[in-house]
């Protein structure tokens, strides 16, 4: 090779001489200068080194790019692995160059090529990723199919660390992404109950909160604004539902009174047990389908509708149902039934509408209930009363008895009325023991009470105070046809010694019927009683006197009441003056005395039961403020009572067996359960005060000090 | 029988930062409503333990109830009745009282709240026409005395009154009370709740006693009702007696646990008379109890109820505890030979 490479140089030199050689030939011939020559090869020469130095220029600058080149790759390699965070595989050993420029550059470049193929897939990786994020953003922020662009990758940093938190950021979308579709399944689950128990097209419901959410297949709107909407939708549909069931449960209770007002049969209540039941059910609790639709709700509606109707058709029989009702309690208890003009005239103004028959229904059964409770108070007593009847007819029985002369002749059945006389007997000694315990008994009941208490109308404590008077008088009677007999034994015994003869035996006041004891049964037991009164042997005056008291509403009343007085004095005129009439005020006196002392005072009856009153509380050592704080307290509620109720009801409906003046106020008075003297005791302490209202002094005292 | 369990639960952050009046759960979440003599009412999340809203009220907050769990309502010592929407933070006047209102109840049976006043009326109203007082109040119904607490159950309200009153109403028919009574305790009533099967109530009183009652005025009902002492501490042979000032029914087992200025909380089974669980002492006295709605937890405010005056006192807590089936579920009499 180095011949070949020797060979053109050789050539060049032998070229160059031989031509060198033919330019003197020629020089010679033409005759050149010296100078010339020395020019012309000067020239040559200086041609010559031109050609040279733009050689190695040229080589130099092929040098220089060479190198550059290189460095370029060099320098792209380091930037791929710097950005794919890898360590660059080729480190140049410092300027050590191993081998010529061109072989380094073959070296380099193939590593390069490598390293941008792993770059372009690393690329690849970032872009699928964050096309996946991207679409999932754009799911959940809800923008749906817009603008599809190409996700920007940061060229500069593609490491792994990246993509890793590009999976982790994507993770965590995708999670979000099922919580979200998760939310919305629950949503549109409450959601579809909801319709179905209200009635409602669920997939309009849901189209009207997003069209895609009712498109089974397709893909569903994920977005806040969605969710937020779907929210409010079950929110609202649940108050709707709320709402409904109210109204259903309102209806429903309504259904049941009216039920219960007609006794509507099993069998017809049957069709709406369903809606009955639900009546207390909470909101949750309600799930069956168009059990809340305003379909159903119209149909329940119209059966209410329908009952109310027939209601008022049968409103009449009703009114006069309670009635009945009303006036069996009262008979019961004995105490005063409506009088049959009020209620005709109720009836009477129910046919012409004036009054809404409800109205009147309510308050009957309002009283209804109201005497129940009197009733209650009043049961121990009334056994006592119905106890003292019994005895009282047993006494009159043994009366009749004691006065059958005959009543020892052995006879069917003689064994038994002589067992029954015994007993009798035994009965009449317990007898003023028992009058006595059922006065103070009664007293207590009338102090807690605030009322008289009325035995078919008349105030029990003055048939006692009667019975008391009835039997002295008879005891009287007694002694008197005593000494009547002493009297005639005396005169046969005269007349024996006179005519010697001896008359048959008579009956001594045969003639002269006695005065029945008998309080009779307990339809006419008033009568009797004043019966009894009319038919005492010595009519004063004062008895006729009374007959003709004109007071027809209170005439009952005083009646037995005026008769008392009188009676006491055609008894025992003596006694009355002894008994001061002026007593120290509010002094406790007994309370059998009470009654009497007070009807003694009292002339007009208007003032009795005030005077009873005082009398009375007196007696129990309370001071009047209470009865009347009390009484006042009544009388707001009684107000408020009335305010509530058309007036002319309320005067249609009479309250029974008191006056209007000074019982209806009382007839709320005071809890029947309560023990009466621990409540007086009471009374007199200092106003007690829960912790909070002493919390609340205190924190209103420190504030106003701060001020 | 004293089993003292050792932990008092969890606590409450942001507690109030005076008096707990009282604090009720939701029926519907874990939320806990609570108002406080510091003229605030909260609202708590349990399960997060976070503190979801404050609303302040122109005076001392003396009671407050859920309407669902968006609003509530409040009554206390500036005579207001409100309506609070939580996450609005928006109030409502429904009227107002003639003085400081005591108690609050929300009846979902005829959708109107009911109000006590120590002005010895008791108000409903309507909370659904709040656009004036004119609207929204049903009827006034007068008391013989200061209201001291109510209870609801169903269609029936009890109002327990100063004086050892007792009404108990029909909802449906207010003009009256169904029954008036006296409570059967000898001293001032602290507390009265309705047992959550409608049939009584329990009655708790300032002398360390409860007493159970029945609504049936049949002789057989009535035989059944008893009062029993509790919150007493036994000290050189001298009974140190507390006044018992809440009581809570378990809304699945019918028990109820009642709270006492002895900062001791019990576990009662009223129908077989006997106590289930005494939990560990509370910081001080306990002042309002409440079960969440399916009984799993138990709040406690530990908060000083004033009994002994103005004094330097614990700082208020609300303790949530889990309950445990076996610290609430009735114990029924063993039988010698059990049925196989």
């Amino acid at each position: 090779m180095a011949s070949v490479q020797k060979d053109p140089i050789l050539q060049v030199e032998t070229t160059c001489g031989s031509l060198l050689f033919e330019l003197q030939i020629i020089w010679d011939e033409v005759g050149e200068t010296e100078t010339d020559r020395d020019q012309m090869l000067l020239e040559l020469e200086r041609e010559c080194l031109e050609v040279y130095r733009r050689k190695v220029d040229q080589a130099n600058r092929c040098r220089a790019q060479l190198r550059q080149a290189i460095a370029d790759a060099e320098a792209q390699l380091a930037a791929i692995c710097s950005a794919m965070g890898e360590r660059p595989v080729h480190i140049r050993q410092s300027d050590q160059s191993v081998g010529s420029l061109k072989q380094e550059l073959g070296r380099i470049l193939p590593e390069l090529e490598e390293m941008q193929k792993r770059k372009v897939e690393r690329r690849n990786q970032f872009i699928v990723v964050m096309e996946q994020i991207d679409s999932i953003t754009n799911d959940i922020k809800g923008q749906g199919e817009l603008v599809h662009s190409e996700p920007l990758i940061d060229e500069t940093n593609l490491s792994m660390r990246k993509l890793e938190e590009l999976h982790c950021q994507l993770q965590v979308l995708q999670k979000e992404k099922i919580d979200r579709v998760e939310t919305i399944r629950k949503h549109l689950c409450t959601l579809y109950s909801h319709c179905s128990v209200l009635g409602m097209d669920f997939n309009e419901v849901v189209g009207q909160v997003n069209p895609t959410l009712s498109d089974p297949e397709g893909p569903r709107s994920l977005s806040d604004h969605t969710i937020e909407k779907l929210g409010a939708a079950v929110q609202k549909l649940m108050e709707v539902k709320i709402q409904r069931m109210q109204r259903l449960q309102d209806l429903a209770t309504t259904m049941l009174e009216l039920w219960n007002l007609m006794d509507t049969p099993i069998e017809e209540q049957q069709e709406y047990q369903h809606i009955t039941c639900n009546i207390a059910a909470s909101e949750h609790e309600i799930t069956e389908a168009n059990s809340l639709s305003e379909d159903f709700i119209k149909y329940v509606e119209a059966e209410v509708v329908r009952l109310d109707e027939v209601k008022a058709s049968k409103m009449k029989e009703l009114v006069l149902k309670k009635r009945s009702e009303l006036e069996e309690i009262c008979r019961k208890t004995h105490l005063l039934p409506v009088s049959d003009s009020a209620i005709d005239q109720t009836i009477v103004a129910i046919e012409s509408g004036i009054v809404d028959a409800t109205m009147v229904l309510e308050h009957l059964e309002q009283h209804i209930s109201k005497i129940k409770e009197e009733a209650l108070s009043r049961k121990e007593i009334l056994e006592r009363v119905e106890k003292w009847l019994s005895a009282c007819d047993e006494e009159s029985w043994l009366e009749e008895y004691n006065r059958d002369d005959n009543r020892y002749n052995a006879g069917r059945g003689a064994h038994l009325t002589l067992k029954r006389a015994e007993k009798a007997r035994n009965l009449v000694t317990k007898l003023p023991g028992m009058v006595e315990a059922l006065a103070s008994k009664t007293i207590v009941w009338e102090q807690e009470n605030g009322i008289e208490f009325l035995y078919d109308g008349i105030r029990l404590l003055s048939m006692l105070e009667e019975y008391n008077i009835l039997r002295q008088e008879r005891e009287e009677e007694h002694r008197r046809q005593r000494d009547q007999k002493k009297l005639q034994g005396q005169l046969i015994a005269e007349q024996e010694a006179l005519y010697g003869s001896k008359p048959s035996p008579s009956k001594p006041l045969g003639g002269k019927k006695a005065p029945r004891m008998s309080t009779g049964g307990a339809s006419n037991r008033r009568l009797s009683l004043g019966a009894a009164m009319h038919q005492t042997p010595k009519p004063n005056k004062k008895a006729d006197h009374r007959h003709n008291d004109g007071a027809l509403s209170n005439g009952r009343r005083g009646l037995d009441i005026a008769g008392l007085p009188s009676r006491k004095q055609s008894m025992n005129p003596s006694e009355m003056l002894q008994s001061p009439l002026v007593r120290k005020p509010f002094s406790p006196i007994s309370t059998t005395v009470v009654a009497s002392k007070a009807n003694i005072a009292t002339t007009t009856t208007q003032q009795l039961p005030k005077n009873n009153a005082v009398n009375e509380i007196s007696s129990f050592a309370t001071p009047i403020k209470n009865n009347n704080i009390l009484r006042n307290l009544e009388e707001e509620k009684m107000m408020t009572m009335m305010m509530q109720t058309p007036k002319n009801v309320a005067a249609m409906i009479p309250i029974p067996s008191t006056p209007a003046t000074v019982s209806v106020p009382m007839h709320t008075a005071p809890t029947p359960f309560t023990n009466n003297a621990r409540l007086m005791s009471e009374k007199p302490e200092v106003v007690e005060y829960s912790f909070e209202e002493r919390r609340l002094a205190f924190m209103l005292q420190s504030e106003c000090r701060l001020v | 029988m004293t089993t003292v369990t050792p932990s008092a639960g969890r606590e409450l952050s942001n507690p109030p930062s005076d008096g707990i009046s009282n604090l009720r759960f939701s029926n519907n979440s874990d939320h806990l409503l609570v108002s406080s003599w510091d003229k605030r009412v909260r609202l708590y999340d349990v399960s997060t333990n976070s503190l979801k809203g404050e609303f302040l009220h122109g005076g001392a907050v003396l009671d407050c109830c859920f309407h669902d769990d968006f609003s509530g309502f409040s009554v206390g010592a500036d005579y207001k009745v409100r309506r609070i929407v939580f996450n609005v933070g928006k109030e409502d006047i429904l009227g107002t009282h003639d003085k400081a209102v005591r108690c609050v109840e929300y009846s979902y049976a005829a959708g109107q709240v009911i109000t006590g006043s120590w002005d010895k009326t008791v108000k409903c109203w309507d909370p659904r026409g709040a656009s004036g007082p004119e609207r929204t109040q049903v009827g006034t119904y007068l008391q013989p005395e200061r209201v001291y607490s109510m209870s609801l159950v169903g269609h029936r309200l009890v109002v327990a009154t100063a004086g050892r009153h007792v009404n108990i109403y029909d909802l449906r028919n207010m003009s009256q009370p169904e029954q008036r009574r006296e409570s059967s305790l000898k001293y001032q009533t602290r507390c009265v709740r309705c047992y959550p099967n409608g049939t009584g109530y329990a009655l708790s009183s300032v002398e360390g006693r409860v007493a159970m009652e029945f609504f049936d005025l049949s002789e057989a009902a009535q035989a059944k009702k008893y009062a029993f002492k509790c919150h007493r501490k036994s000290e050189a042979g001298r009974d140190i007696v507390y006044p018992v000032n809440s009581i809570a029914f378990h809304p699945i087992y019918g028990t109820f646990a009642t709270g006492g200025c002895d900062g001791f909380v019990n576990i009662w089974d009223g129908n077989n008379k006997k106590r289930l669980y005494q939990y560990s002492k509370y910081p001080t006295s306990i002042s309002a109890l409440s079960f969440s709605r399916d009984g799993q937890l138990l709040a406690v405010a530990s908060s000083y109820t004033f009994e002994e005056g103005e004094k330097s006192q614990e700082p208020e807590a609300i303790f949530v505890r889990s309950v445990n089936e076996i610290e609430v579920k009735p114990k029924p009499k063993v039988y010698p030979n059990p049925a196989a």
